[in-house]
């Protein structure tokens, strides 16, 4: 059954943009001691204290949400959490580099 | 609407102990978890095994699957039986997000969809983006849901977006199907749409924030947000890095070796771009902030690829033989070093 159309403005977040830390739990599936923990991994650069008032900046959101789901997910733990995904990113970036390497040989 | 057979969905006997039960969603989360997976329908197959694993995980609500019957097979048309859930006792009825469920769900709630469920500050689950079948059977109004009586909370989609639309911004029309109870008390989805203006310069895995479009609280209480997580559609000419785009760019052999001004094509329309001489295949030349825009804007590189032209005319042949005969050229000079 379909309702009426609302049209929304979205607010991107994004560079500029800093979100307290309860916050950062809510978005991020993750608790305030996984944030900690993430910044002593240097994963998070969080400003101001004690740690229930960090304000992080939203670039980092994505990273931190896919930490989020694998700990949630998979079971894994911070740091294995913090591993997976600096293993991804640079699976990431191999992939990139191989597509473009296959463009510079390939007949297309 | 379709009966779903979750035991078949998490490849498990019907008599599978809690254990096993457990151990066939890990090992297929691990196959199939967006994040990770490389396998083709990767998020689809995720969230249907989530929910099996939401109904099955639960001792409550798998007696309450199980008692459907097994003769049901995965597809058939089904509708909930009229006297569905009477008889069964229930720990966590209407009003029981929060609590308990609060500190169960953030960091192990193992059954919950990140990709367009329910905030994991509660102990609800993804309803909202979970079958129809599932809604049908526990989601509002059956006894078995959870978070009734709760607060608002947030919910999570994915958007994919083509890199053109990052580049100058997009509408997106969205369907969110919501759980409503009737008032035979019975559940249906109902479906409310929104058109969503989209900014230039969104990124790869970034947020965007619909404010008050997530599930209504209780009462007069504000609703909660939905989050839309960006994810950018391959591309067929431009790989996309941050906000920087890459282009694989051929030229012929005399544009790298003498230099020459090229065409070249941008996200926001062609642009000229000097060659230098004595370019080589595989060298990348960049166009500054002419990636996706924000601040600073990103950029774009062209890799050059040198296609050689065939020597499938006489004329062509001759040159080739004229430079084997004027050129004092080795490709291969570093290996005989």
């Amino acid at each position: 059954m379909a309702g009426v159309t609302h049209r929304l403005e979205a607010h991107v977040l994004g560079e500029g943009d800093w979100i307290g830390a309860t916050e950062i739990c809510r978005l991020c599936w993750l608790d305030l001691g996984a944030v900690m923990e993430l910044a002593e991994l240097g994963v998070v650069a969080p400003r101001g204290t004690p740690p229930g008032e960090w304000q992080i900046p939203a670039t980092a959101l994505p990273r931190l949400r896919v930490i989020g789901r694998l700990m949630r997910d998979l079971g894994v733990n911070v740091s294995g959490a913090a591993l997976a995904l600096e293993l991804l990113e640079a699976r990431r970036q191999l992939e990139r580099r191989i597509r473009a390497l296959e463009l510079l040989v390939s007949d297309h | 609407m379709e009966f779903r057979d979750y035991y078949k969905v998490l490849g498990v006997e019907r008599a599978a102990s809690a254990d096993q039960i457990k151990a066939a969603y890990r090992r297929l989360a691990r196959k199939y978890h967006p994040d990770v997976s490389k396998e083709p329908n990767a998020e689809a197959r995720f969230k249907e095994m989530q929910e099996a694993y939401e109904v099955l995980k639960d001792p409550e609500k798998r007696a309450a699957y199980d008692e459907l019957g097994a003769n049901w097979k995965a597809g058939e048309q089904f509708r909930p039986p009229p006297d569905w859930g009477t008889g069964f006792e229930f720990s966590g009825g209407a009003g029981h997000a929060g609590g308990a469920g609060r500190a169960a769900g953030a960091r192990r709630g193992a059954g919950r969809s990140g990709w367009s469920g329910a905030g994991a500050e509660d102990g609800a689950f993804a309803e909202q983006d979970f079958s129809e079948f599932f809604s049908s059977l526990f989601g509002g109004g059956s006894p078995f849901a959870r978070g009734g009586g709760g607060a608002a909370r947030d919910h999570h989609a994915r958007v994919g977006l083509e890199l053109e639309e990052t580049y100058r911004g997009t509408t997106r029309t969205l369907e969110l199907r919501r759980p409503e109870v009737k008032p035979d008390g019975s559940v249906e989805l109902r479906t409310h749409t929104v058109r969503v203006t989209i900014p230039p310069g969104v990124t790869e895995g970034q947020l965007i924030r619909l404010a008050g479009q997530g599930a209504p609280a209780a009462g007069r209480g504000q609703a909660g947000d939905l989050y839309l997580e960006v994810h950018v559609q391959p591309h067929r000419l431009f790989a996309l890095e941050g906000r920087d785009v890459t282009l694989t760019f051929p030229v012929a052999p005399w544009e790298a070796a003498l230099g020459a001004s090229v065409t070249v094509p941008t996200l926001g329309g062609s642009v000229e771009m000097h060659i230098p001489a004595g370019a080589q295949s595989g060298q990348r030349l960049r166009l500054r902030g002419r990636g996706l825009p924000g601040q600073p804007p990103g950029d774009q590189y062209v890799q050059l690829k040198v296609v050689l032209p065939p020597a499938s005319s006489p004329q062509a042949k001759a040159l080739y033989e004229e430079m084997r005969g004027k050129l004092d050229f080795d490709p291969r000079a570093n290996l005989s070093r």
